[in-house]
């Protein structure tokens, strides 16, 4: 039906997607060719701009392997830590009736209103007294922390839409609390963690100020303060460079939206209702 | 406490901990700074007490006399009976008597004058730099530059050095090294200028970004929603990467585009238009390029929730208005804009809430200039707190800063909490009914 | 830690500890520096094997592993890194960096005096020029050794300057006119003009300055009468009309047509590459640009296409001048004064002559003692011996005041505001008065 309105609508929605997709088409080009100085269009097609992954660019850098591999660990752990954490502290603050219940909600939705990087001064004295300063697991807790209430009310809108007769079902056949949480609607909000899972993961790998403040020295770089380092570096800035290391940090960005497309836009999935 | 409290509490208390420590902690611990001057050359950790040269002309101001100042304002050694008994017990009587025979009574300003002056020891000289350094110490009368690390030992090198007592306190007040309790911070925010600017520069960023997003993203729904299912996720694949993109390659990629040697001056060229750096040419291009890029990151998340609304809505209701003869524009005009009124009512106030403190899209574009026309409040407290080219941070300020938008925060969400009906969200969980 | 300006009691202690192998890592973290500034840690590494050969010959053994790093995000990246080490004890053992941290750090117990265990009066840190050992030194200690030393010239472009009717004869005394103050900002902001008119340069390039905020900008204020500070208190010092006139004087560069009004914040990439190969007609860079103009530039003839004098004078009331902005060698405060003392060492062996012209030629720095110019590698060295001789009797430094970070950061605002056109220069001025006003307090002086 209507088929000559799609057709506007595609091309009216194909214009204004135009330098977004210009942006990442240029991304890949420059990243792998040699522009006419000066100009955009590509001369040579050439791989020199991804020599630092077999050559280290700057003696003083680290290896991009190591960087990669602490991004990994950074990345994955947050994301571990905000889901575990997240899908217990959901579930209390939407399925269990306990006193305090209301005072933490407030709490939670307040907590999205804080500056959270402002902080960074006072995050520091705690992490120094905790004596993790400078080490990739502070920043792992701290970012963990950060992301908590965004995980928890994902979560929490998740665990809200599960039907209330499962549970029933649950106590009622005599099971626990606990024994029905982690035998029916655990299984029940599994697209939800994946979801959590996933974007956590990203927020993790694209995390640039934290790592920048709290771990500045070289066992603890991520990809995102390796790159900006480089751009930062005067003498030598070179967008093909740039550009290649850009499309090194994207790419496990790109291959994970392309395998878990559906999850992530079903982030939202449990938050919707007003 | 009821069982049931007992399983909330368990089942909080993970990332009730992780809050708390990483979280609320250092949100008690910046309101505490914000009426602090604590800075760089405070120490954030504590201080000492020190009087360096520099401070002496300050004193008077602080309340201590002039007796005092010219007593600490004395010569630093001096060659003196009672430091050469010192010197005498830790490197040998002659060297002490040929010492005092070369500069008996002599002071000198600082020790490296001291240590040339024991250089000159011949028959039985000082060979080693370290012995040098020790003996010099020795010589030492005056506390001009030095450094004690606590209140008692202050005390006591005053009390030695003959300070009258009145001035004890004055003095060590002024000898604090670290930081102080002070309201300086609010009275300086409140005076200067830049601070309403700032704040205006934040509503501004706010509103438009905000306009930007919601509309935007309503139509990225609307239109995508007509569309066959693989061209409509293209699209939203297209307006769903900026915001999972690492947001230093997603700027530098608008860097690529707006540069002066980038895309849009080279696509420019052919029609006479000199190239300029479109980013940061004029405050109006900044603004239009930091809505832009903060825009499309936020755009995808009202483009996410409101399609998934939209596909909430009975079709048999659009069917009804296609009947009736009904445009596209019509229905979503009739039809489906009214039943979206709760997404847009939740992403407006969400959006709010996280556009006002966040900051890292126009670092990393514009650090807030040019002649600091973007900067808005969030990246006026990281600038103040931490980064200067000359190398004081301005931590207490930068957390009075960051106080007035905790503030602002708390004040809108208890809005919204009101607005959005708080009880029906913390409504009881029907099991227990 | 307990911190004493004397290290009596440890030195004493370490002295009668028995003979043994002795381990020890001292890091380094240099902040602003690139590829050709390596020296910076590797001078550390080299004084670190003469120091255990050292000590081999008293039959102790030393060994020393340094470590090095140098990949901060930044200046703000290697500031924050270096002060919130030293909160959480764990600094570097030696940093290198501005001498403007000097004041702040000091103050806050960041750093301990180099004089502490080193002799001031000794080789060779009696080589090292004394104006620069001044920069090293605040409150009447001196805090750290120079590493380096640069200054900041004003650069012409050759054929440009002939085309515009000036003679080589003219060229070989500019510099001198420069000094006397001859050849003002004024005449040059007309000769730019003059380019542009003629089209020898396209406009916006007859002057075309730093991009960023920088001590270049020091020079400015100075060049019309501004003084940084008063010598009688050592307070800062503002100065309403030299700040209105080197304001006046960017925004009429602007209206002139000679530079560009978005010039700051333009590409360094972009920048470097337009000056090198004669783009612009006048411009204003550091010494340690002849490595790039001749190196990655590709400018094969640098003394033939580009000339170089002090900063000219703006006006009567001011003179020209040029700032050096060294980089210095500081120790961090740590628990273990061994590692102090051997770091001092390190640093006052690195300052060797031979040692400091590695790093000075590599990354085309200047010297920091009267010595190095004797050594051949220095001496061979054109650049560095005609900037050594034009340049750095006429440099001055920038205060080490622990605000004097907030005072240019306010200078250099209020010039982006006036030169962008968002204010006139008085108000700009009026306004960077009353922030620094409200900021310093006693500590500034307005005039």
């Amino acid at each position: 039906m209507n088929t000559k309105g799609n057709w506007i609508l595609i091309l009216a929605l194909s214009l204004i997607s135009a330098p977004l997709v210009i942006m990442y088409g240029f991304q890949l080009i420059d990243s792998i060719s040699r522009p006419a100085p000066g100009g955009i269009i590509p001369q040579e097609w050439e791989l020199t701009n991804w020599r630092f992954l077999w050559t280290s660019i700057d003696s003083a850098r680290p290896s991009i392997w190591r960087v990669t591999f602490n991004t990994f660990v950074f990345a994955s752990s947050t994301a571990l830590l905000v889901c575990a954490f997240s899908i217990t502290a959901a579930y209390a603050l939407s399925r269990l009736n306990f006193s305090a219940r209301r005072f933490f909600l407030a709490g939670l939705i307040m907590l999205h209103a804080f500056p959270t990087i402002t902080l960074i001064i006072a995050i520091f004295i705690v992490l120094q007294f905790l004596g993790l300063y400078d080490s990739l697991m502070g920043v792992i807790l701290v970012k963990a922390a950060l992301e908590l209430p965004f995980g928890i009310w994902i979560m929490k809108g998740f665990y809200d839409s599960v039907p209330w007769e499962i549970e029933m079902a649950g106590v009622q056949d005599g099971a626990s609390r606990f024994r029905v949480w982690r035998e029916l609607i655990l299984p029940q909000v599994k697209p939800g963690l994946s979801a959590l899972l996933i974007f956590s993961f990203l927020a993790g790998w694209s995390e640039f100020i934290l790592p920048l403040v709290l771990a500045p020295g070289a066992d603890a770089q991520v990809l995102a303060t390796y790159m900006n380092a480089v751009i930062a570096d005067d003498t030598r800035p070179d967008y093909g460079l740039f550009k290649a290391i850009g499309m090194f940090y994207a790419l496990p960005v790109i291959a994970v939206y392309l395998l878990f497309q559906k999850r992530l836009m079903n982030i939202y999935g449990g938050g919707t209702k007003g | 406490m009821t069982r049931q409290t007992l399983l909330g509490l368990g089942f909080l208390s993970p990332a009730l901990l992780a809050v708390v420590m990483f979280f609320l902690l250092p949100v008690v611990l910046t309101v505490v700074f914000a009426f602090t001057n604590m800075s760089t050359s405070t120490g954030i950790l504590g201080g000492a007490y020190q009087i360096s040269e520099s401070d002496l002309r300050r004193l008077p101001a602080a309340g201590v006399s002039d007796e005092a100042v010219t007593l600490l304002e004395g010569a630093g050694y001096a060659v003196q009976p009672e430091t050469l008994a010192l010197f005498a017990a830790e490197f040998g009587e002659d060297r002490a008597s040929e010492l005092e025979k070369l500069h008996g009574g002599a002071t000198f300003d600082d020790r490296r004058a001291m240590e040339r002056a024991l250089k000159e020891l011949r028959r039985n000289p000082l060979r080693k730099v370290r012995d040098r350094k020790t003996a010099a110490e020795l010589f030492r009368v005056s506390i001009l530059g030095q450094r004690f690390a606590t209140e008692a030992e202050f005390q006591t090198a005053i009390a030695d050095l003959g300070v009258p007592d009145p001035d004890r306190a004055a003095l060590t007040t002024a000898a604090y090294t670290g930081w102080t309790f002070t309201t300086q911070n609010f009275e300086l925010l409140w005076k200067l200028p830049a601070t309403w600017r700032y704040a205006l520069n934040t509503v501004l960023y706010v509103v438009l970004t905000l306009g930007f997003n919601v509309s935007f993203g309503l139509f990225l729904a609307l239109s995508t929603f007509y569309l066959p299912t693989r061209t409509a996720q293209t699209f939203r694949a297209i307006w769903f990467l900026p915001r999972i993109l690492p947001p230093v390659l997603y700027v530098l990629m608008w860097q690529w585009l707006t540069w002066d040697q980038g895309f849009i001056s080279a696509m420019m060229r052919p029609f006479g238009i000199e190239p300029i750096n479109w980013m940061r040419h004029t405050a109006t291009h900044a603004w239009i390029f930091i809505v832009l890029i903060n825009g499309c990151v936020g755009a995808s998340l009202g483009m996410i929730l409101f399609s998934s609304s939209l596909r909430a809505i009975p079709e048999t209701q659009l069917f009804a208005a296609q009947v009736d003869g009904a445009n596209r524009w019509q229905q979503a005009r009739y039809v489906l804009l009214p039943q979206m009124r709760w997404p847009i009512l939740f992403i407006t106030s969400y959006q709010t809430l996280s556009l006002l403190t966040s900051f890292e899209y126009i670092l990393l574009a514009t650090d807030g200039g040019p002649g600091r026309q973007t900067e808005v409040w969030a990246l006026a407290a990281y600038h103040t707190a931490l980064s200067n080219y000359g190398g004081n941070l301005e931590y207490g300020l930068g957390a009075a800063y960051a106080l007035g938008l905790v503030i602002i925060g708390i004040l809108l969400s208890a809005l919204y909490l009101r607005f959005f009906n708080f009880r029906e969200l913390v409504a009881k969980p029907r099991i227990e009914q | 830690m307990i911190k004493m300006t004397c290290a009596t009691a440890l030195i004493a202690a370490t002295a009668a500890m028995p003979v043994l192998a002795e381990d020890i890592t001292i890091t380094v973290w240099a902040g602003g520096s690139n590829e050709g500034d390596h020296y910076r840690i590797e001078n550390i590494e080299i004084a670190a094997d003469l120091l255990s050969r050292e000590a081999a010959i008293h039959g102790e053994e030393l060994n020393i592993t340094v470590e090095g790093k140098r990949d901060f995000d930044g200046w703000d990246g290697f500031k924050q890194a270096v002060t919130l080490g030293a909160e959480a004890n764990n600094a570097p053992h030696i940093v290198v960096t501005s001498h403007l941290d000097i004041a702040p750090w000091a103050s806050a117990g960041y750093i301990v005096p180099v004089e502490d265990y080193v002799d001031l009066d000794a080789w060779p840190l009696n080589n090292i020029y004394s104006n620069l050992m001044d920069i090293a030194a605040y409150d009447g200690v001196q805090w750290g050794v120079p590493q380096d030393a640069e200054s900041r010239p004003f650069f012409y472009w050759k054929d440009t300057f002939t085309q515009l009717g000036y003679t080589d004869a003219d060229m070989a005394e500019m510099s001198a006119r420069v000094e006397a103050g001859e050849y003002t900002l004024r005449d040059m902001l007309a000769d730019a003009k003059k380019a542009v008119d003629m089209g020898l340069v396209e406009e916006g390039y007859g002057f075309y300055p730093r991009v960023s905020n920088g001590p270049d900008y020091a020079q400015f204020y100075q060049s019309f009468g501004g003084e940084l500070t008063d010598p009688e208190t050592g307070k800062l010092l503002f100065d309403r009309t030299a700040m209105t006139e080197m304001y006046q004087f960017f925004v009429d560069a602007v209206e002139a047509g000679v530079t560009r009004k978005n010039h700051i914040g333009t590409e360094w990439d972009q920048w470097y590459s337009e000056v090198a190969n004669g783009k612009a007609a006048f411009w204003h860079g550091g010494t340690w640009h002849y490595g790039r103009y001749t190196g990655k530039e590709g400018n094969e003839d640098f003394f033939g296409t580009i000339g170089f004098t002090l900063i000219p004078a703006g006006n009567d009331a001011g003179r020209a001048n040029t700032v050096t902005h060294p980089l210095v060698y500081l120790l961090t405060d740590q628990e273990d004064d061994r590692a102090e003392e051997i770091a001092a060492q390190l640093v006052a062996i690195a300052s060797e002559p031979r040692l400091n012209t590695l790093h000075a030629i590599k990354s085309s720095h200047l010297a920091i003692g009267k010595a190095e110019s004797g050594l051949d590698l220095y001496a061979g060295d054109r650049w560095a011996s005609e900037a050594t001789e034009v340049l750095l009797p006429h440099a001055n430094a920038q205060p080490n005041h622990p605000s004097y970070g907030a005072f240019s950061e306010a200078m250099f605002k209020g010039l982006e505001a006036a030169w962008t056109g968002i204010q006139t220069p008085e108000e700009a001025v009026a306004e960077v008065e009353a922030q620094l006003t409200a900021t310093l307090g006693d500590e500034l002086i307005i005039r």
